[in-house]
């Protein structure tokens, strides 16, 4: 197993209607994969990936930037799921 | 922390009747102490503690003595307090500001404010809004519940089981307040509120179910807008070698906002009815704050005990 780490990254919502529903499951779900420690949000206020209530209250809409930051054994794996899935936009426009 | 005018008057432009009359250009200024003067002193030429850095409030009776002046002691008066760079002026029972008080705030670029209020009122809401926009607040991971008149914040990792305990306690009668997000402030006094993010409030979500709207499945009783967080309970996968409180007798206690509060660490394991659990300790943490503690009243009753059997 690799060692614990941290990981920060900046993402750009760029899908029409932001972090709803849809997409915070998605992220629930892939975070949900890892034992690392996922926070997602605005600088400051970020909250835990593994939550869909928290996720909706991150206010992500469109245009918004987002510090994601993981840490653990498999930070960097989680960090390369969650990437995914917003270079994807979360398959929707 | 310290405020600025602009926050100020969206805040106060309904509940303080705040209006501003000049200065738009300068709302960014910062009010650097959050209080309230009447500058009464100053304007007869005592400046020793005079309280520069708060929001200079004229009411009835600064009016009137500025009026008993003729206009060069008048402009006199009044410089000598802009001089000091104070934040802003509020006028109250919305008086027309007198033509050198309105030169002399254009001249140093001090916003001027009116309210319809009269001066005692507006001093008491004006610091009590002023103190609720500064109060320190955060956000902490944990789905809150009222319990009894007890405020309970419940943690633990994702997929312990925190909503579903929620669930089975909101069955039993008691609120939610807030799922998983739970929005904290912090009071003068030292008291931490809880509430719910505005967008998600009154929902929550049960695994395998989804997200679920709780008044309209249980009715309005199940929930509260807010409530005063009293303590801190936290599931934790059950391990064996685990430190366990087992007499309750050694408090332990969490910070949230740098204020401290009671902290329980409650084991989750097969068998284990999670709702009766923080039920109980929340009632328990009621009966100690009327001052019956049970854990230390059964110590003091086995010492007694053991006390008269070997003084006999």
């Amino acid at each position: 197993m690799a060692k614990p780490q941290t990981i920060v990254r900046e993402f750009k919502v760029e899908n029409k209607y932001g972090i709803h529903a849809r997409p915070a499951a998605l992220l629930v779900k892939a975070a949900g994969k890892f034992t690392a420690d996922i926070l997602i949000g605005k600088k400051g206020a970020e909250v835990s990936a593994k939550s869909i209530m928290g996720l909706l209250t991150i206010d992500g809409h469109q245009g918004a930037v987002l510090c994601v930051q993981t840490t653990g054994e498999d930070a960097e794996e989680a960090m390369a799921e969650i990437a995914d899935l917003f270079e994807n936009n979360f398959f929707e426009e | 922390m310290s405020i600025t005018l602009k926050k100020l008057l969206e805040s106060g432009a309904k509940s303080l009747a705040l209006e501003l009359v000049w200065g738009e250009m300068n709302l960014e200024r910062v009010i650097e102490e959050k209080a309230i003067n009447r500058p009464g002193l100053a304007l007869s030429g005592f400046f020793q503690y005079f309280a520069q850095r708060r929001l200079q409030v004229f009411g009835l009776a600064e009016l009137t003595f500025l009026k008993s002046l003729d206009s060069t002691q008048r402009e006199q008066c009044l410089r000598g307090i802009f001089e000091k760079n104070i934040p802003a002026i509020v006028i109250s029972r919305n008086r027309n500001p007198l033509p050198e008080l309105r030169a002399l705030a254009e001249e140093y670029g001090v916003p001027l404010f009116r309210t319809a209020m009269i001066t005692s009122h507006f001093i008491n809401e004006c610091t009590l809004l002023i103190e609720e926009l500064t109060a320190p607040c955060g956000r902490v991971q944990g789905t809150m519940l009222e319990i009894m008149g007890i405020g309970v914040l419940l943690q633990g990792r994702a997929g312990i089981g925190k909503s579903e305990t929620a669930l089975s306690l909101i069955e039993r009668g008691y609120s939610l307040v807030a799922d998983d997000i739970t929005e904290v402030v912090r009071n003068s006094r030292g008291r931490v509120t809880a509430y719910a993010n505005e967008l998600t409030q009154y929902h929550m979500e049960i695994r395998g179910v989804g997200i679920v709207h709780v008044p309209s499945l249980f009715g309005v009783g199940s929930i509260r807008r807010e409530c005063q967080l009293d303590l801190v309970i936290e599931l934790h996968p059950y391990e064996s070698d685990a430190e366990e409180n087992r007499t309750g007798m050694i408090p332990e206690t969490i910070d949230v906002l740098d204020i401290s509060f009671p902290f329980y660490s409650l084991p989750v394991s097969s068998g284990r009815n999670m709702a009766n659990i923080v039920e109980a300790a929340a009632l328990n943490y009621k009966l100690k704050t009327l001052g019956h503690d049970a854990a230390k009243e059964l110590d003091e009753k086995v010492i007694g005990t053991f006390l008269r059997k070997t003084e006999s």
